[in-house]
Formats: structure tokens, sequence, C-alpha cells
């Protein structure tokens, strides 16, 4: 069972959020700093400590990984405003959850007041991957003995994203994937990854190409064929992509999308953050009967000045929308030139 | 008033304002010549336009689906390329074209976003083309802008809009 509710209060941006997400595809759009990654991060954070048998509070360690907060203090994740503030974060799978608490007590002390997680949370796993917005393959190799050794300011997405592609294939990767997937993105790809040391290569008719000459959107392609190949991504399994368009060629959106539609088919939950019309467009294009595809529109409430989130199906209902306004306000400024001297 | 038919859409024209339909029976060289609907002749300008009603109320349902196919390829723009350059040949030879020209296509299709609106009117003003080489000593096309409906009616108070199949 994927993610089917999240409920945080007083968490990082959000004073009140409750949703709903869809077992298929969730495609968060919203201006910078309305929650989109923090809200991907949360329920990571939840995922990725699940299924370990140990006790519910691994959920702060992951938390404190992929936030990295100043001094590592999850306090600094309650919202900002009121100090004595209790920020909740409860995560669910169905009747399965994880339900964490921040907590400052009088005096500032730090208490993490116990986090919970029903039986089935702690020992049943459920496969998370979480694409931060920026590439790491290209910069893999000592990377994992360099994290594990020292202090360094990189969120634990990257590592994990690490340890996600190093893993060796399926030996039969089309068990849960159609071949025809893995073969699109090797089509577009022009050949298929390979690994050598930790050091990521394509590979083609006239040789291998070291990631680091390769093009960024090219290795976002290399590393979904990866995780498509090697089980990450499965039935069951939950995929978080904070901005695939980032430097990503236009032309390549289409099979991106093309390849996250198919995995929701076979049963992979996706949670996207974007901010690109076209991302949104093709998935509007390419979405068929029967396919689960979720808009949720975050914004801050003009009322109340909290962020709110307005969720659809239907890629005309998104509001606001942050990427259309955009569009709008350049096509309302063009046209005005264009009328210059006739319209008052 | 002056009021301007153009298949269900009409178009309604303060009677001080110069304008004409160009796209009709005094052509007369429709035979090799394109050419846009209306000309509007203002005191600094001429106004070129060109009406596409994919969504009246009698076209089939195959023809407003080409349409949009066209649309969305860009290849609208070759046909709209070539009214306006005509256009604009015929009334040079009618030494009427002693003002800069803009070009506005009003597209009533509902369901065109501005990113589509917008997409087209850059495709379209590169391809009049809108500007040229520092050796021309004046554009072809001073600008151009594709409209839906409700952007056109919103911007153009003075040559409003409307559909006779939804009038009472």
């Amino acid at each position: 069972m994927t993610i089917t509710r999240i409920k945080l209060e007083n968490f990082t941006v959000f004073e009140s959020l409750d949703l709903e997400p869809s077992p298929g595809i969730n495609v968060l759009v919203g201006a910078n700093g309305t929650g989109k990654t923090h809200l991907m991060k949360v329920c990571y954070a939840a995922l990725a400590s699940s299924g370990d048998g140990g006790p519910a509070s691994n959920f702060y360690y992951k938390l404190r990984g992929c936030f990295l907060p100043h001094n590592r203090n999850l306090l600094r994740l309650i919202k900002r405003g009121d100090p004595d503030k209790t920020a909740w974060l409860d995560i669910f799978r169905g009747d399965s959850f994880v339900k964490g608490k921040l907590h400052k007590s009088i005096g500032g002390l730090t208490v993490l007041a116990g986090a919970q997680a029903s039986d089935d949370w702690n020992f049943s796993p459920l496969l998370a991957t979480y694409i931060p917005s920026k590439d790491i393959l290209a910069n893999a190799p000592g990377f994992r003995s360099l994290y594990s050794a020292r202090e360094v300011h990189f969120e634990e997405t990257y590592i994990d994203i690490l340890d996600r592609a190093y893993l060796p294939a399926l030996r039969n990767p089309g068990e849960f994937v159609p071949a025809q997937i893995l073969e699109k993105l090797e089509a577009t790809l022009g050949g298929k990854v390979t690994i050598h040391g930790e050091e990521f290569f394509l590979s083609d008719k006239q040789g291998e190409i070291e990631f680091t000459l390769l093009a960024e959107g090219l290795r976002k392609l290399g590393l979904l064929w990866l995780l498509i190949r090697n089980g990450s991504l499965r039935p069951g399994a939950v995929l978080f992509w904070d901005e695939p368009e980032t430097n990503l060629n236009p032309k390549l959106y289409g099979v991106v999308i093309e390849v996250l539609l198919e995995l929701q088919r076979i049963g992979v939950q996706v949670f996207l953050a974007t901010h690109d019309y076209v991302i949104l467009k093709e998935l509007d294009l390419q979405t068929e009967e029967g396919d689960k595809v979720a808009f949720h529109s975050l914004y801050r409430s003009e009322e109340t000045g909290e962020i709110v989130c307005r969720s659809t199906n239907s890629f005309l209902q998104i509001h606001p929308n942050a990427i259309s306004e955009v569009f709008d306000s350049i096509y309302d400024r063009d046209v005005r030139r264009a009328l210059e001297g006739i319209v008052k | 008033m002056t009021v301007f038919v153009e298949g269900d859409l009409q178009m309604v024209i303060d009677d001080a304002l110069d304008a004409r339909r160009f796209d009709g029976p005094g052509h007369g060289m429709s035979h090799c010549m394109k050419a846009v609907d209306f000309i509007v002749d203002l005191p600094e300008l001429y106004l070129f336009m060109e009406f596409k009603d994919p969504e009246h109320p009698m076209s089939r349902q195959v023809d407003r689906q080409a349409f949009v196919q066209s649309f969305f390829s860009g290849e609208i723009d070759e046909d709209l390329k070539y009214k306006f350059r005509d256009s604009f040949l015929y009334e040079w030879a009618a030494g009427r074209a002693d003002k800069p020209v803009r070009f506005y296509v009003l597209v009533a299709l509902e369901e065109l976003t501005t990113f589509n609106l917008q997409a087209r009117t850059q495709s379209l003003r590169s391809k009049l083309p809108a500007s040229g080489p520092s050796s021309w000593k004046r554009p072809i096309a001073e600008d151009c802008a594709v409209f839906n409906l409700a952007s056109w009616n919103g911007r153009f108070p003075d040559f409003q809009v409307s559909r006779l199949s939804t009038q009472p």
C-alpha cells in the first residue's frame, strides 16, 4: 500500500496540511517557498525509515539527514513564529502509519516526544526512492566513503540515491516493468549505463562515455533506467522526484512522462515537484483513461497568509497555477507591446 | 455602428473608424493571392485582422480536429504568413502601404491557453517576419499577436467580437 494520507501541522512552512495523494502520479506545483520539496522529503523520510524493525524514532534520524537543519536540530523544522508550537507529522499507508511530534518544551529544551508507528510500519518495508533536483552520479566516485567518514554537508537523499543506483540489476529486469520502458530509455539514451568501481558510464556502440562528460539530462534518464532495472521502481514502490526538468532538454520531457505514466500503471506511486509548464502539459496529453494523476497546487492563502493545498485530477482545473500565471503575465505583456498606441 | 460578420463571428466597430472587409468579392485577386479578413485604417497604422473559427457550430468535428492539429503543430503559421504578405503586397500595389502594419489574429477556440497563444504569437512574429536585416528601412510587419475570443474582447473594446449563434 502506498501513501494514502499526509497530515502536517506546524511543520516548516505548513501550519496545517491534510493531503490524500493519488496512488498514481502526484504533481506538486507552487511558487518557491510553498513547501513542495519539504512535503516530499518528510514523506520520503517516513517511508525510508519504515520496515527496519527499529524504533519509530528512526524517522527523526532520517528527517535530520534529509532536511539538514542547522546543528542537526530538528526543532528548527517547527514552523517559525510561535516558540511553544508543536509540529505533528502523520504519514499513513492505509491503516499503517507513523506519527511524529516535534516539541520545544519550557525553557527551550529539546524534546522529541515519542514517534509512534504501527507494527506493520516498523516491520513491513516500503520501497522509496528520492531523486534530488541536482545530479550526484557524475560525482559519485569516492562520495560514499567520504560521506561515511566525514561530516559533509550533503542531504542524505544524495547518498541514498547513489546507494539505489549502485544496486545490481535484477536477474530478470522485465519481471516488474514492461521491457519496452527500458528499451525506450535505451533508445533515447543511445546506450546503456554501466558501472566500473564507483564510476558511471554510458555504454554505446562506440565505447563508454563517463558521466562527467555526459549531459546532465541524459544522466537523469540513465538514473531512471538504473532504478527500473534494479527493481527500485517496481509495484508498490514510491518515487519522489524533485524538479525532473532541471537541466533536462524539453524534448526529453515526453519520454520522462511516458516512463512515469507506465510506472504508475504497474503500481508505482510517484510524487513530482515541478515548475515547468511542459511537464504538466505532457502529463495532460499523455494521460490515458484509467491513469491516476492528481495535481496539488500549493499556495499562500490571501486570507490567512498560510500555505494551503488545492488538489484536482484535471490539468485545466489546477488553481492557482503558479506556472500558468507566469505565461499569463508574459502573454499579457507581449500583447500589450503588440497593441501599443492602439488600446488605452 | 458597422457590423462585420465572418461565419458565426460578428465584429461591431464604431462608424468613426475606417474599417473594411478585405477578403470578399471586391478583392478580385483571390485566384492568386490570399487575403486577411479585415483591414482597419487608423491615423498612424493599418491593422490587418484575421478570424479563425474552428468552433463554428456548423463545423464538422473532423475539420475542427484538423484545425487544432494545425494550430498546435504550427502549420497554421504558414497560412497566416501568406495571408499577411499577400495582403501587404496587394495594399502596396494599391498605393496604401504608407503606414506601419500590424497583424492581429483571432482564433475562436476556447481551449487555448495563454501559453498556446504566446507560442503562436512568437512563432508568427518570426515568420511574417516582424523584423529584418539592418538594411531594411521599415519592417514588413510592425508586430503581431494571436488571441482567443476572451483575450481579444478584453483588449479591444473598440472591436468587440461575439458569436452569432449564442445571441438571443
